[in-house]
């Protein structure tokens, strides 16, 4: 799985919204034990605005590269993470690629996420890595997912249940995704159900608690089923209030917040271990967008150590979920397991085996 | 007509409560079983 270490060690953030600066300060901090060799030099961070640039070079000084428009970057950068909003990625990754860099991306737009896949032969051919989908959902929960499937001999059924949006472009999504049309993945086929739909009480970790929850044009499946292949059920939702569903028809009138509130993720997996039917429940409580720079930052500095597979995956296929969510740990972004009267007992369990 | 138009009048104002009560009606959640506990130690080892 592991290639040999790139000979760069230069890591340039391709967006400049909430996500992308908070990575960029994920890059700044020092390194755990994720990744051998000195931390990344200098990172570059790109924007399309100049006037955010200026705002940018006054905040971070000479730590920071700032460029503005769609110049090509410089020869010694060896990854780079776009953090641009979804429907902007798929020309910029690909141009990437074809630069022979490894690339992390933070699209969460299901149609996206499947072109971003689809780019997998491109990345071979490049001798790239392309991680998608490497934010907080997913992302985040694709690590929870890949840890508690260590759990288990074999995984039957992955639920994930996401609570909240970071920026704007990642409210806006939201939105685009419970009016859309949601894809199960249910006996190995994949099932299309109306937004909305299915609604169901999941219980985040407090202080967020029980939410509702429907289904939505999320794009989990399309990550965890290549991770999953013995994963009869994958499922995805979001949640919402009643007034979100019956405004939902109607266009928005006010414009999204710059940063929303805290936000939750919920991740069950169901199972077989030793013969028996169990279940382990993960969940993550943070602000989305710190949450999602620090994955997007801590899947880059594994691929920039060394610690990369050529081709595009989603975070639960390319391994070293452990690694990773002990290093978020150490960066302060925590999850926790859910201790319910019929979930797995993850202490009784032993330590995961992965 | 009157008695038709009244009864229009008492369906509409109807279905208004009910939208309004199912709006911003309390949502209270059923009591959680269990809590949640950071991963930790041995969990991420």
């Amino acid at each position: 799985m592991s290639a040999p270490t790139p000979p760069t060690r230069r890591v340039a953030v391709i967006g400049a919204g909430i996500v992308g600066v908070r990575a960029i300060r994920e890059l700044l901090s020092p390194l755990g034990g994720l990744g051998a060799g000195p931390a990344p030099t200098r990172p570059i961070l790109v924007t399309r605005r100049p006037d955010r640039a200026d705002q940018l070079r006054s905040s971070f000084g000479d730590a920071v590269e700032v460029r503005t428009g769609d110049r090509a970057l410089p020869h010694d950068v060896g990854t780079v993470v776009v953090t641009r909003a979804s429907d902007d990625q798929l020309d910029v990754v690909t141009e990437q690629l074809r630069h022979g860099r490894d690339v992390v991306s933070t699209a969460d737009a299901p149609d996206v996420v499947s072109s971003l896949l689809g780019l997998h032969d491109t990345a071979v051919r490049s001798d790239a890595a392309l991680v998608v989908g490497a934010a907080m959902s997913p992302g985040w929960s694709c690590l929870l997912a890949a840890h508690a499937a260590t759990l288990f001999d074999r995984v039957d059924e992955l639920h994930v249940a996401r609570d909240g949006a970071a920026g704007p472009a990642c409210a806006r999504q939201r939105l685009r995704a419970l009016r859309g049309t949601a894809l199960d993945r249910r006996d190995g086929a994949w099932v299309r159900r109306a937004g909305f739909s299915g609604r169901e009480l999941v219980w985040f970790p407090d202080p967020i608690g029980g939410r509702d929850c429907y289904r939505a044009d999320l794009a989990e499946p399309l990550v965890l089923v290549p991770a999953f292949p013995t994963a009869a059920r994958v499922t995805a939702r979001l949640a919402a209030t009643r007034r979100d569903r019956a405004l939902a028809p109607f266009p928005v009138l006010l414009p999204p917040p710059t940063e929303g509130g805290p936000g939750a993720i919920r991740v069950e997996v169901r199972g077989v271990r030793d013969g028996e039917r169990h279940t382990a429940i993960y969940g993550a409580l943070d602000r989305p967008a710190v949450a999602a720079a620090a994955v997007a930052a801590v899947a880059a500095l594994r691929v920039l150590g060394g610690d990369r597979r050529p081709g595009a995956h989603g975070l639960a296929s390319v391994g070293g979920a452990l690694d990773m969510l002990r290093e978020l740990a150490r960066r302060g972004v925590r999850a926790a397991a859910f201790e319910g009267a019929h979930s797995l007992d993850v202490d009784d369990m032993g330590p995961s085996r992965g | 007509m009157r008695g038709l138009r009244r009864a229009l009048v008492a369906v509409g104002l109807g279905a208004l409560v009910g939208a309004i009560l199912r709006l911003l009606g309390a949502d209270r959640t059923p009591t959680e079983h269990g809590g949640w506990r950071e991963l930790r130690g041995p969990e991420l080892r």
